[in-house]
């Protein structure tokens, strides 16, 4: 309780006070029931929406809504939020409808408590998913700055700085929105009551019924709420030691990749591939072109293992190997690039050796580009010409680069030091076991399958999902 | 099975036979022949592979099923259309195949190529097995259309048959890729070829981007007349013509037929018939009406000395025009015969890029312009290819 305390105290000076009550903290213990039932209807949705395969897996799944539900039913309970929730007529806030604990039922049952309960912990989970305090603090820290009165000496940082206030606030504004906009519904309802007005209540019960659904979508998307997220995507594959073997297993993912990619209706273009002397590949780099490609990819970063009876063992003994994968977004025209200087590059291409020209015709026009300054390199050779090879090595090039830049920013900006974005190739963050069992298992969050057959054809959105929902609670929690 | 005299009198290897066909294993250059009666209408031919035979068959040996009976001449047309010069990739995807079938096919050319090795390396600089894996890919794309309605089947555009002869084509007989899929990506343009054209290089890529540069220093001219001479497929003449304004102009010269037409198409493609000209004719011969009118002269002509043509690659040497590489003695006789045609042609400040073959060429170009023909050019320089080879020379009239 104290500690509580404390860390109310320190925050308040820091946050935008929209609605300066005096703080008026509840407390209380999570609804199993509730939560359950909850847990259901979420997989309902989102198998009705194409996440089918979660329907599988319901247990795991189940497992981890709960968790996420019963430990944020208390952190989202601070007072920051608390202090300037928009309020009901007679006081009713989103917090304290869900502690009520009022049931929720199906969407085409039950009266406008469920409803209302449904969309009080929507809006509690969105909050949650867009780290509601870290986003509150970063927008005041970034108002402050916007109010320095020299803040437009540095044009280029003053441009970032209020790109993301705007769109921090935007995201603020949208949360306060839906709040004010359930507690008006319900005082519209409780109106219609009192005056006995039956079409009113009808309609304000139908709106509250859409506003249930299209809070859940809403859900959804704010897994993808960071800046990067709706961007497209490289993903790079590189086999670890071990041989054929792993260059095969490197192939295997990227295989499931391009799988997933397609899938999901992202375009995907091979952009450079070192294939292995027997099998598979040594590396390989593909584009991911589509929305929102990069927040889903970046799930998928770190070290994959798998561990099966080799196919080229002779011995027929059981192996492990390993692949690693990479994702790199690709930043829009808005953001901030990084800028490269024509004179830093070295450019070399890998046409056969000899006098070139009309002595040689070969379809071998890969290109390598050397950034000198930080030695980044981008290869491209897939490409039909050389200027296209060339190109799109560039495109390369400049995504490592800016992520490059954006590491370093992010180590001057502790808020992102947790970042997903960091590569950390040395994190095994996910097993494939098709020998002496079969199982894929999710070694952050434990989310497992007992098919990997399903997950090496790219059905990973289950993966990624509760990859996305835990390391955001698990930052909140941090925090 | 058994031997069996050809009508032409070579004997065939019979393993089928029945009153209207006859299957028959025969050698590539037995094929050659056979299929250029095939244009002639005598007889109908096409290659045979069955997937479950012809995995049992050494992969260069080709079934070959004869028709017996003269098929009417409305098939035996359409047969010889097939072998069309249409690129693939414009071709219609009339034909289809399945899903195993044309896997099978994957797997044999894939299994061809890799047998390949480091072979044609060490034979003559030639392909690798990595690169003959990229470029059977490339295939594929030219010749499969994504249509996922048709579940089970492929739409292509050329029969698996064809797509079989292709692929050995490539691997035995070092046929560029370039005339399989008749085409070739240059710069972001797509360029049709066929045999009897040089296929544009990567290198050459860089006289578009030198005369980007100049254009962009003096925008008068974007609105002038340029020349390409010996255009060939057309790659300068496009690639440079898309950069031109709504005054400028381009007159394309070959002196090859075949290129002229090619050239024509792929203007026509691009849609810039009406800003390029293509001139049949050697050099400045086609170029008389326009003396002193061109304000930009671009050029590949053949650099390459004569007695090392044979010592080129085999996709080179084999199966590229000779007169479109042979410079002959020293490889310099074009390039010398287009300085001083260009003193003569060009508007005083024109700028003119050539193509060189990077030894000892270029050097030796920029020294005759500025002391043999000392007083018509101005700021020659030697411009190297992205290698590093000092591939371009470059310059201005005076």
């Amino acid at each position: 309780m104290r500690s509580f305390l404390l860390k109310r105290s320190s925050l308040r000076p820091l946050l935008i006070s929209q609605n300066p009550k005096p703080p008026n903290p509840v407390f209380h213990t999570s609804q199993s029931n509730s939560t359950y039932i909850y847990g259901s209807t979420i997989r309902d949705w989102m198998s009705s929406n194409g996440y089918s395969q979660i329907n599988k897996y319901s247990n795991g799944y189940d497992r981890f809504v709960a968790n996420s539900i019963s430990t944020r039913c208390f952190s989202s309970q601070g007072a920051a939020v608390d202090e300037q929730q928009p309020k009901s007529s007679d006081g009713l806030t989103v917090d304290r409808i869900v502690s009520s604990g009022w049931a929720i039922l199906e969407e085409g049952e039950g009266d406008w408590k469920s409803h209302a309960a449904a969309i009080a912990q929507s809006i509690q989970l969105i909050k949650r998913r867009l780290q509601w305090r870290k986003l509150m603090v970063r927008l005041e820290m970034l108002s402050v700055e916007l109010n320095k009165p020299n803040i437009w000496d540095d044009p280029v940082h003053a441009g970032n700085i209020s790109r993301e206030h705007g769109s921090l606030l935007g995201k603020m504004k949208g949360v306060n929105g839906f709040e004010r906009e359930l507690l008006e519904h319900i005082d519209m309802l409780k109106l219609a009551k009192e005056e006995n007005d039956a079409e009113l209540e009808l309609e304000s019960m139908k709106a509250l019924l859409n506003m249930r659904r299209s809070v859940k979508e809403k859900e959804l998307e704010a897994l993808l709420a960071g800046e990067q997220d709706p961007c497209s995507c490289f993903i790079e594959v590189q086999a670890g030691a071990g041989g054929t073997e792993s260059m095969d297993w490197a192939s295997m993912i990227m295989n499931m990749y391009k799988m997933w990619a397609n899938n999901r209706g992202y375009k995907v273009t091979v952009v450079d591939e070192m294939a292995g002397e027997i099998a598979g590949i040594k590396r390989a780099t593909i584009k991911v072109d589509g929305e929102y490609a990069f927040g889903y990819a970046k799930a998928e970063v770190g070290v994959h293992r798998l561990v099966r009876i080799s196919p080229f063992d002779s011995g027929k003994r059981r192996h492990t190997s390993f692949a690693a994968v990479a994702v790199i977004p690709i930043l829009g025209g808005s953001s901030s690039h990084f800028q490269i200087n024509e004179s830093d590059l070295r450019i070399e291409r890998f046409r056969a050796g000899g006098a070139g020209g009309q002595h040689v015709n070969t379809t071998e026009s890969a290109v390598r580009i050397i950034h000198i300054p930080t030695g980044v390199t981008a290869t491209c050779q897939n490409e039909r010409s050389q200027h296209q090879n060339k190109a799109m090595a560039m495109a390369v090039l400049q995504s490592r680069l800016d992520q490059l830049e954006m590491a370093r920013q992010a180590q001057l900006n502790a808020q992102h030091t947790q970042s997903l974005t960091d590569i950390s190739w040395g994190n095994q963050i996910r097993t494939y076991v098709l020998h002496p069992y079969r199982m894929v298992k999710d070694l952050r969050t434990n989310y497992e399958v007992s098919d990997p057959d399903s997950v090496l054809e790219g059905d990973i959105d289950g993966f990624i999902l509760s990859f996305l929902s835990a390391s955001l609670d698990k930052d909140e929690d941090n925090s | 099975m058994g031997e069996t005299e050809s009508d032409t009198g070579k004997t065939d290897k019979t393993i089928f036979n029945t009153e209207e066909t006859r299957f028959v294993v025969i050698s590539w250059e037995r094929w050659v022949e056979i299929a250029s009666e095939v244009g002639q209408g005598n007889k109908m031919v096409r290659i045979c592979f069955s997937s479950s035979i012809r995995q049992t068959l050494y992969p260069s040996a080709r079934f070959v099923k004869y028709l017996q009976k003269p098929l009417p001449t409305k098939s035996s047309s359409s047969s010889s259309s097939s072998f069309s010069t249409t690129p693939l990739f414009l071709r219609p995807p009339i034909h289809s195949a399945s899903f195993p079938d044309l896997k099978n096919w994957q797997d044999w050319a894939k299994h061809l190529a890799l047998s390949v090795g480091p072979k044609f390396v060490e034979a003559d600089n030639g392909p690798d097995a990595d690169l003959l894996c990229r470029e059977l890919k490339w295939l594929l794309q030219d010749a499969v259309v994504d249509d996922e309605n048709d579940a089970g089947f492929v739409k292509l555009r050329a029969d698996l048959e064809e797509m079989y002869a292709l692929w050995t084509q490539r691997i035995e007989e070092r046929r560029p890729f370039q005339y399989l899929v008749g085409c070739e990506h240059w710069r972001d343009l797509v360029l049709c070829v066929q045999e009897g054209v040089l296929i544009p290089r990567p290198e050459t890529e860089h006289i578009v981007d030198m005369v980007e540069e100049v254009i962009c220093e003096d925008e008068g001219m974007r609105e002038g007349l340029w020349v390409d001479l010996g255009t060939g497929s057309g790659a300068l003449a496009v690639g440079i013509g898309r950069m031109l304004g709504d005054g400028g102009r381009l007159i394309a010269t070959d002196l090859s037929p075949v290129a002229g037409s090619v050239t024509a198409f792929n203007v026509r493609r691009y849609g810039l018939q009406d800003k390029v000209d293509v001139r049949l004719g050697s050099w400045f011969e086609p170029l008389q009406d326009v003396n002193g009118k061109p304000v930009g002269l671009v050029s590949n002509p053949p650099y390459i000395p004569g007695d090392h043509i044979f010592g080129l690659q085999a996709e080179v040497a084999r199966h590229e025009p000779r007169i479109a590489l042979d410079g002959g003695e020293n490889g310099m006789d074009a390039l010398l015969h287009l300085c001083e045609g260009a003193a003569t042609l060009m508007k005083p400040g024109g700028f003119f890029a050539l193509e060189t073959n990077g030894e000892k060429q270029p050097e030796f170009l920029v020294d005759f312009m500025t002391s043999k023909m000392k007083g018509r050019f101005r700021d020659v320089r030697v411009v190297s290819d992205f290698a590093g080879v000092q591939r371009f020379v470059s310059g201005f009239c005076c």
